[in-house]
């Protein structure tokens, strides 16, 4: 049977597969046995919205540049940092590519071995 | 042929749904008993301890309402999504005495991939609903994935290296490994106060997964009115409830592989010569026992203790205070291993 073998761990996709379905299928019998019907096109499937009403539309999603709020808000020290150094001048950014490839090179060297 | 021939397959079928009605009804029974303890730590009486049996039932015969602009199939399939992908985690985990049904076919990776689908699950049912609680809701569902999953890998890798070292032979993310082997004993001073450092890591970062008080930013009732759950109702949110009450005892039994792994029967064989069903009986109330301490601690007196933490402040205790714990908890069993070989 096809599968991922390594010295430390082992994986069975098809297996899984099988048990996802079947994990499913009894999720999916349990959802089965609720009641179905709603009152379509009424006030019951607004959305709710303290009274008010809702946004439309993008107006009601969350934009790209927020999703990750809260992280970047907690981390900003990092964040900050890192914006700093993409000022998008090209000299910079291959300082930066050359100042690591020697640092890497260095440390290659020093381990031994490798060159 | 015989029937006994059809045992193993027999045996396939049948134990997803078996541990599906066991995670059911015993996430249930925590449920109530942390309701029932949480009240009476607040000087309340609080609902019986059937109540939340009564509450799915309930939320079974209600109306399925969908609202206008969301996207129905994704809406819909979320809660199944959520609920299928934890009886799968219940396959990967050792339950009490018996070993997982899935054991030998999927390690610890694979089930850290599977535990982070019924955040992803919910994060999509909010999302797709148009409401703007909803996806302030599902937003931070996202940023909560992002937080208690660094801290749970280190503590993950960190028991795979030790497993690697002390048995070179066995598989490190085994859960098997886990269970056959527990590591209190195999440590040293430093080991074990890493260990217990892990120990705690561990239980912070499960309030954390099951989003409960003070971590409970996704579905925050006094902020955003439910958050990703807002608009759901009837059997799609009767299916959260369940999958809700499902996770805490995934949850718990990682913790138990992880960190609690023993049997009364491997103590008690000495002294007591028991038929093997009574043993495995005596062996699984012990497993329920362990469960019901676990939940008590994660759940009930997490939140009746602590007010809710600020999006950003999870941020900061899960990406500072817990992963640095983690780490130094690593380094000491690094330490420890070092010192000891």
């Amino acid at each position: 049977m096809i599968h991922i073998e390594t010295s430390s761990g082992y994986w069975y996709p098809i297996i899984m597969l099988i048990a996802f379905i079947i994990s499913w299928l009894i999720a999916y019998l349990i959802w089965r046995r609720g009641e179905k019907s709603y009152k379509k096109n009424t006030e019951e499937d607004d959305v709710f919205f303290a009274g008010n009403p809702p946004p439309q539309g993008e107006l009601a999603h969350i934009k790209g540049n927020n999703l990750g709020w809260g992280f970047v808000e907690a981390l900003d020290g990092f964040y900050n940092g890192m914006k700093r150094m993409h000022n998008g001048i090209i000299n910079d950014y291959v300082g930066w590519f050359i100042g690591i490839l020697a640092f890497v090179l260095i440390i290659i060297i020093l381990w031994g071995g490798a060159i | 042929m015989s029937w006994e021939n059809y045992m193993p397959y027999i045996y396939a079928i049948f134990a997803p749904f078996a541990l599906a009605l066991f995670g059911i009804i015993y996430g249930l029974v925590l449920k109530g008993f942390d309701r029932k303890l949480a009240a009476h730590m607040q000087w309340r009486v609080g609902p019986p301890l059937r109540q939340p049996f009564y509450d799915v039932l309930k939320l079974f015969e209600k109306e399925n309402i969908v609202p206008k602009n969301a996207v129905p199939w994704i809406f819909n399939s979320a809660p199944i999504i959520s609920m299928g992908a934890l009886i799968l985690a219940l396959l990967y985990l050792p339950i009490g005495p018996f070993n997982p049904v899935l054991g030998n076919y999927g390690d610890l990776i694979v089930l850290l991939y599977i535990l982070a689908l019924p955040g992803l699950a919910m994060m999509l049912g909010g999302f797709s609903s148009s409401s703007p609680y909803s996806a302030v809701g599902a937003q931070r569902e996202f940023i909560m994935i992002l937080s208690y999953e660094f801290p749970l890998a280190i503590i993950i890798f960190t028991f795979a290296w030790k497993y690697s070292i002390l048995y070179p032979n066995l598989k490190a993310f085994s859960l098997l490994t886990f269970v056959e082997h527990p590591l209190w004993q195999n440590v040293g001073i430093l080991g074990f106060i890493g260990l217990l450092i892990l120990l705690i890591t561990m239980l912070v970062v499960t309030t954390g997964e099951v989003g409960r008080m003070p971590f409970d930013i996704a579905d925050a009732g006094t902020e955003i009115s439910g958050g990703a759950l807002l608009e759901y109702t009837g059997k799609n949110l009767g299916l959260f409830y369940l999958a809700d009450a499902v996770k805490i005892v995934v949850m718990g039994t990682l913790i138990i592989t992880f960190f609690f792994p023993y049997n009364l029967s491997s103590l008690l064989l000495h002294y007591f010569s028991l038929p093997h069903y009574a043993w495995l009986t005596i062996d699984f109330l012990f497993y329920l026992l362990k469960l019901f301490i676990i939940s008590f601690v994660v759940v009930t007196v997490m939140r009746v203790a602590f007010p809710r933490f600020r999006v950003d402040q999870v941020v900061k205790f899960y990406w500072g205070y817990a992963t640095l714990a983690s780490l130094i908890a690593l380094s000491l069993i690094v330490l420890d291993t070092v010192g000891g070989v």
